[in-house]
């Protein structure tokens, strides 16, 4: 640290350089993030501009759509580009919306109850454990889906019956939107606890005091008022979860079935063994197609959608942030 | 301070570096999942008892994949298990050595023997149930696990038992020989393809009465019906890879010692001499 006190120390790293300097740098990163947008919607405009709006739409099986994708082209012959999203998008919605839905409830109980009901040494003991399951990476997950759940979803949960009647369109072998979105539940729910935990943590203790002094209870106080107050943080949180949990690849590739098939409730209580794929485990499915012209470009386009997705989740979040941040800061 | 720790840091991984590039030469591969166990071995053995200077670096990403790799560039060689493609232009393809492709059954499935046309038809889900397949087995539903598109695997099923028509959508595409291996361990309905090297904890069947092993393996004349070579992979016509290159792979061909390699790690040699 002496260095640091040197006489040159002062002049070399005057406010106006670091200034300067920081903002070259901020403006490199923007750039690149532009860039980026850029190259995936270029790259993927071939792919929309031939299909238009049917590109969401359902139609005809994508696996088949994605391989004559990847042949056309070869001795000359025209590109196809024809490619009908709607089953992965609709795996996508699924399998996020639904562990974002459950993760969602569990972990503001979870959270609650460490901020404002569990006993010092526990809430010692799981906050530590909370941010380290956030960290895990994914794959570990996958493996953990891939070696215990869905063996155990394809041999114990699944019935013979249940087989039989879908037998030749679709194989449930436990490879599933059960274990998808139970594994994905698991996977976020942490990453929600840990930031929940820290707004509800950032109340202001008057306000709580004052609940309470007034024979409010205890969880109507925090109900009422702590959560209440926590809400930007709650919406931060879960925007982050949901960001995550769209673009998770790895994990659901590995565990959420190889058929770009779309599950359907009306199946009844089969629905939920179906397997599908959403859009992200696609790219990493095809990735050696990148070399085609035209499953470059369909690529792409799954990338940009991920992408747009991502960017309106945020917007949304910032808005709604926006908006109650009139109850308290968090 | 913090300046010259990081120096330090960055002097200390160049000294991890250095050595590396001391004499000695890096080959980076790149393909086969099929291919990979028995390339293992042989990497093994030759940097251990042929020439220490040689090092392999292989990823097991898939032969399609490793094809585009050499194309590319990213890869010095790629393993295949499949042969040429209109769509592999600018490469040249080596035998190696031979595989079978086994059709697998989990342990608890009573069933022995399996026709190819059998097979076409479970993974064209035309038959979805054990019974239409032999009689007094299980009845219950076929769960049939396969390879996904990255694989040379995935393309010699395809040209030996469909006859190039695509699996129906029933078939559960995985992305490398050991998931399926564990997909059809795991399952007792489930039947799988993998080669030779991946037959712990499955049940290999016969084809068309002959059964999935080394001394049946055999492509000229066919002993075996999904027997196979399994190939390496070199840009262009082969002239410019690098000389350590061509002289580990005249060494995998041909000497008696990369044969016992390869029979040991479940595949069989196909020149090597016998010592």
């Amino acid at each position: 640290m002496n260095e640091d006190l040197s006489p040159e120390y002062g002049p070399r790293w005057s406010d106006q350089r670091v200034e300067r300097m920081l903002g070259a740098l901020v403006c490199a990163v923007v750039g690149l993030l532009l860039a980026m947008i850029v190259t995936v919607l270029v790259r993927a405009w071939p792919s929309f501009s031939h299909n238009g709006l049917a590109w969401f739409g359902p139609g005809g099986s994508v696996d088949e759509q994605l391989n004559a994708i990847f042949l056309s082209g070869q001795g000359g012959a025209e590109y196809i580009y024809t490619f009908h999203a709607w089953p992965l998008i609709w795996s996508t919605i699924l399998i996020t919306g639904g562990a974002i839905l459950i993760a969602l409830f569990s972990a503001l109980f979870v959270a609650v109850f460490i901020v404002e009901f569990a006993p010092e040494w526990m809430s010692n003991i799981l906050q530590p454990v909370v941010r380290f399951l956030a960290s895990v990476p994914s794959v570990i997950y996958g493996l953990i889906g891939v070696v215990v759940l869905v063996p155990f979803i394809g041999n114990h949960l699944v019935t013979e019956g249940q087989k039989e009647s879908v037998a030749g369109i679709i194989s449930l072998t436990g490879y599933s939107l059960l274990a998808a979105i139970t594994v994905l539940t698991v996977m976020i729910a942490p990453l929600m606890v840990s930031i929940f935990s820290d707004g509800l943590r950032s109340v202001k203790p008057g306000w709580l005091e004052g609940s309470l002094a007034l024979g409010v209870n205890r969880w109507r106080t925090t109900w009422k008022i702590g959560v209440r107050t926590a809400r930007p943080a709650i919406v931060a949180g879960t925007v982050l979860a949901t960001a995550r949990a769209i673009g998770e690849a790895v994990m659901l590739a590995m565990i959420s079935g190889s058929v770009g098939f779309a599950p359907n409730p009306a199946d009844g209580l089969i629905f939920i063994f179906e397997p599908s794929r959403p859009l992200a485990p696609t790219i990493v499915k095809n990735i050696d197609q990148l070399s085609s012209p035209p499953a470059n470009a369909t690529l792409f386009a799954i990338a940009s959608v991920l992408l747009f997705s991502a960017t309106l989740f945020s917007l949304t979040g910032w808005l709604a942030r926006r908006s109650m941040q009139k109850y308290g800061s968090a | 301070m913090r300046i010259k720790s990081l120096a330090i840091a960055v002097i200390a991984l160049a000294g991890l570096a250095a050595p590396a590039s001391a004499g000695a030469v890096t080959l980076i591969g790149s393909g086969s999942v099929a291919a990979q166990p028995v390339l293992q071995a042989l990497f093994a053995t030759y940097t251990k008892q042929v020439n220490p200077k040689v090092k392999f670096v292989y990823t097991a990403n898939g032969g399609n994949a490793g094809v585009k790799d050499v194309q590319n560039g990213t890869s010095q060689f790629a393993g295949n298990a499949r042969t040429p493609l209109p769509s592999d232009a600018g490469t040249t393809y080596i035998k190696m050595f031979m595989d079978g492709l086994c059709l697998d059954v989990n342990k608890k499935n009573p069933l022995k023997n399996i026709t190819i046309q059998q097979a076409h038809d479970i993974y064209r889900g035309l038959i979805t149930n054990w019974s239409q397949v032999a009689p007094g087995g299980l009845t219950t539903t076929i769960d049939p696990v396969g390879r996904d598109t990255n694989g040379g695997t995935y393309n010699f099923f395809l040209q030996a038992v469909l006859n190039n028509e695509p699996p129906a959508s029933n078939v559960n595409a995985l992305t490398a020989d050991g998931l399926v291996q564990n997909a059809v361990k795991q399952d007792p309905n489930a039947i799988g393809y993998a080669g030779l090297a991946w037959q712990s904890g499955v049940k290999p069947l016969k084809v068309n009465g002959v059964p999935c092993a080394a001394n049946k393996i055999s492509v000229e004349p066919l002993k075996y019906p999904l027997s196979r070579y399994l190939f390496i992979v070199l840009p262009g016509d082969g002239s410019s890879s690098p000389p350590a290159l061509k002289k580990f792979i005249d060494w995998m061909r041909l000497s008696p010692l990369a044969g016992e390699v390869i029979s040991k790690a479940g595949g069989v040699p196909a020149f090597n001499k016998k010592s």
